[in-house]
């Protein structure tokens, strides 16, 4: 029995309220955000307008999807590195089923994929491996599965006429794909935030055997997050294909880096607990206006994963609170 | 060694200076004192023992010791020389060094490695492990103590006693950096140990005291009166006594631990007030059996508390939460009010009306960053929501209520649970389980650790309600006292097994060495 009075004592330590810099870190996306608009809107005039706007945000639309359904995973401490092979496997599907399902085959293909993350999610509760390999081995899978059911190839969809609808717009201005993204979104988010969801999900990211012998059902919370991430990235799929008019088992591999990225970014703690969707949203705006702003101020495209490394290291450093992390592995 | 206790008793050196002095050393931390003005004599060539209750300061004094607790006053002198301890490396080039209760050994290093490791001294060049010469400091170091482990054995091949003497040997690496012999710190070296690798480690810290001084720290007497020469018993954050074991008994030493035994008041016991004992109990435990303990029975019935008491390693609190399906069982049956569970984890648990607060508050009992009405809901959502949606109405009346109820000292119920203190914070625990109104059973793992005396009461005074109220109990306390006034019948547990039970009704409790013969 090692009842250390230190142990105990230290629960009795009342911590501060929210200093400046976790207000800060609160509002960095928002602030990002506005931020980089101005920047971009100095550096080009032109920038600020209703057309390039509109065509920012229609590239947003996948990558807001992806990173909102990724977000719930790493809410409970995990990581979802699969995500983007995921929704490159489910662009190959939907290429493929379009001719046969006609407009069953988007539901399917959003199915599909939300199976496989639900599988993922079983292999990492159940054989209790650790999230970032169970995801990183099915990345591999669904690459690989992507390129041999394409074999290694673009596959064309000739008829699209059951995902065009995602092209047009809503009040003459605002993106399907984007209306489409958002009110995802805030469906997932209020469904979360309004039942005892919240709770689960932010109990077992904070602490996870906390969460346990409080009687919270955390497993399932956890597959049930794996499997809407899954979803996520079929929903992207759908989006890339409607606009790309193909499927291609490389699709959506260049969108993992930019999902982290928008997820950290957002300031949802990589440790799990804190953080939310719409801050997600958020990432992904600030990320994407980075990637189609670097052209603007001249820098080459090249650079572009530099920057997304640079971003995710230091927006983490910026959240983590290190305090609590014993160690860092 | 008795006869050479009792020359040093009979004519007593004329007072050397002493390898290690503490005056009047003080730690606080808020609401806790855990030292309060702690006085200690090491002196040279000497072993002297360290005992006290949980919570008297040992684990604090040593980690003072050891750099690893800055004191907030007093003195500690290293051979009459004042120093200050900022870390264990600074420590250790004073000559004193720590046997880790939990080893502290990297285990796919070798032993020679492990010994070395941080110190490497010639065994490293250019950044270079030299094997041969790392081989031959790490054997002059085993050979110190005379242990014939092979060097290059990986460690986690060793048996527990071999790991131990392996740190014993990387511990004497402190000599190279100290001119002087060394003081060397035995954490509970025994706990985990047989009877045979205890009668090694024995010898082992007698042929220590030939070149160094060591404190020994163990909760069982009877080894402390058997290896040391002197004790300092430590209660409430002081040094209380300092006996030469010589002719000490364990009953004087355990009685200067404890100190006077708390009235009855202080637990609000209440004759008038308990129920009647139904037929049949409400908990029937048969056979249990598990990883740490074996053949477990146990009764409880509703309205009953139940203290089970037992030293460190006797199992008492797998066996808790093993009833919660929180820890694995290979045998037995429970039945809750004749009904039997399946132990099959904390959900089933939970629907079953069992409730759990974990002795880790921190960590496993509460969730920190969030609200106080989250935690205090986040067993029994259905309390709070209307169909499948959370009813912010409903929640804040219902935590409203337990608030005041258990007269929660928060600035609203939706504060952190962080920035409460620690025993409003276990109210808010233990709310968890009676937002429903349909526990039946309650497991409580040391449930006033780290509080303060009045927060201790009133979690006495609630348990004592939800007792009177029906609930069973089950009380893993904190200390032997706390058993005592508490409980209705206390459970004896040593190694796994249930060794007694003693009643224990109000006005005719037994005294805490009655339970210690037992523990022991």
């Amino acid at each position: 029995m090692t009842v250390t009075v230190e142990q105990a004592a230290e629960s009795v330590v009342q911590p501060k309220a929210a200093g400046l810099s976790q207000r800060l870190t609160a509002w960095m996306p928002v602030i990002a955000l506005v931020a980089i608009l101005a920047a971009l809107t100095v550096a080009d005039p032109g920038f600020f307008t209703q057309r390039s706007l509109t065509a920012a945000a229609m590239t947003a639309a996948p990558l807001i999807v992806l990173a909102a359904g990724a977000t719930l995973v790493v809410l409970c401490g995990g990581i979802d590195l699969s995500i983007a092979a995921m929704a490159s496997l489910s662009t190959v599907f939907l290429a493929l089923w379009l001719p046969d399902l006609g407009g069953l085959a988007t539901p399917a293909v959003i199915a599909a994929a939300a199976a496989l993350g639900a599988v993922q999610g079983v292999a990492h509760v159940v054989l209790r491996i650790p999230s970032f390999i169970v995801t990183l081995g099915g990345m591999s899978i669904f690459s690989a599965v992507a390129l041999v059911v394409s074999d290694a190839g673009t596959v064309p969809v000739t008829d699209d006429s059951t995902i065009s609808w995602l092209n047009l717009y809503v009040a003459r201005y605002i993106p399907m794909s984007v209306a489409v993204a958002l009110l995802v979104v805030t469906a997932i988010a209020l469904v979360v935030r309004l039942t005892p969801l919240h709770s689960w999900v932010t109990a077992t990211g904070y602490s996870e055997s906390a969460a346990r012998l409080a009687g919270a059902p955390v497993d399932l919370v956890k597959i049930g997050a794996f499997c809407v991430s899954g979803a996520c990235a079929g929903l992207a799929a759908v989006m890339l294909v409607s606009r790309n008019f193909s499927g291609n088992p490389s699709m959506a591999d260049n969108l993992l880096l930019p999902a982290v990225a928008a997820i950290v970014v957002g300031g949802t703690a990589i440790t799990g607990g804190h953080g939310g969707l719409w801050r997600s949203v958020a990432g992904a705006l600030v990320v994407t206006l980075l990637r189609v702003g670097l052209p603007i101020v001249g820098v080459p495209s090249a650079y572009e994963q530099i920057l997304y490394g640079a971003i995710i290291v230091a927006a983490v450093a910026l959240t983590l609170d290190r305090s609590k992390v014993m160690v860092i592995k | 060694m008795s006869i050479d206790v009792e020359e040093k008793f009979v004519t007593p050196p004329p007072a050397p200076v002493p390898a290690l002095e503490v005056r009047g050393l003080v730690k606080h931390y808020p609401g806790v004192k855990a030292l309060d003005g702690v006085d200690l004599v090491v002196r040279p060539h000497e072993v002297l023992g360290l005992a006290g209750e949980n919570g008297a300061g040992k684990s604090t004094l040593l980690k003072a010791l050891v750099g690893l607790v800055k004191p907030d006053a007093g003195e500690i002198y290293v051979r009459g020389e004042r120093v200050r301890l900022r870390s264990v490396v600074n420590a250790a080039e004073h000559g004193i060094g720590m046997v880790f209760q939990e080893q502290s050994l990297v285990p796919n290093l070798t032993a020679a490695e492990n010994i070395v490791l941080g110190s490497e001294g010639a065994g490293v060049r250019g950044g270079i492990y030299r094997w041969d010469r790392m081989r031959r400091l790490a054997q002059e170091q085993l050979d110190k103590i005379g242990s014939h482990i092979d060097p290059l054995a990986r460690t986690d091949s060793l048996s527990f006693a071999d790991r131990q003497m392996v740190e014993i040997a990387k511990v004497l690496r402190i000599e190279q950096r100290s001119q002087h012999p060394p003081v060397i710190i035995l954490d509970e070296p025994t706990s985990v140990l047989e009877a045979k690798e205890i009668e090694t480690l024995f010898a082992q810290v007698r042929r220590l005291r030939e070149f160094a001084s060591v404190i020994f720290v163990s909760h069982r007497l009877d080894e402390v009166l058997d290896v040391c020469d002197r004790v300092t018993v430590l209660r409430s954050g002081r040094s209380v006594g300092e006996v030469p074991t010589a002719g000490a008994a364990p009953a004087e030493l355990h009685r200067m631990m404890i100190g006077s035994t708390g009235s009855d008041d202080h637990y609000h016991d209440n004759v008038a007030t308990r129920a009647e004992t139904p037929a049949r109990p409400r908990l029937v435990v048969r056979g249990l059996s598990g990883r740490t303990f074996r053949d477990v029975d146990l009764d409880v019935h509703a309205g009953e508390i139940v203290g089970i008491v037992g030293v460190h390693g006797s199992g008492r609190e797998d066996v808790c939460r093993a009833l919660f399906g929180a820890e694995p069982t290979t045998a037995g049956e429970v039945t809750l009010d004749g009904a039997v569970l399946q132990l099959s984890g904390t959900r089933a648990a939970c629907a079953a009306g069992i409730g759990y607060v974990p002795a880790e508050r921190k960590i496993e009992g509460m969730v920190g960053p969030m609200s106080v009405a989250e935690n205090m809901t986040l067993t029994r959502q259905r309390a709070r929501c209307s169909g499948p949606l959370v009813s912010p109405r409903k929640q804040a009346s219902l935590v409203d209520s337990w608030i005041s109820r258990l007269s929660i000292r928060t600035p609203h119920r939706g504060t952190p649970i962080q920035r409460l203190s620690g025993g409003n914070q276990q109210k808010v625990v233990l709310a968890r389980w009676l937002v429903s109104g349909d526990v039946r059973l309650l497991l409580l793992d040391h449930p006033t650790r780290g509080l303060d005396i009045g927060a201790r009461s009133e979690v006495y005074r609630l348990m004592r309600e939800l007792a009177n109220s029906g609930v069973a109990t089950v009380l893993l306390a904190d200390s032997l006292e706390e058993a005592i006034g508490m409980s209705d019948r206390i459970v004896v547990m040593s190694d796994g097994r249930v060794t007694a039970e003693v009643g224990c009704p109000s006005g005719a409790k037994p005294t805490p060495l009655d339970l210690v013969k037992e523990m022991v």
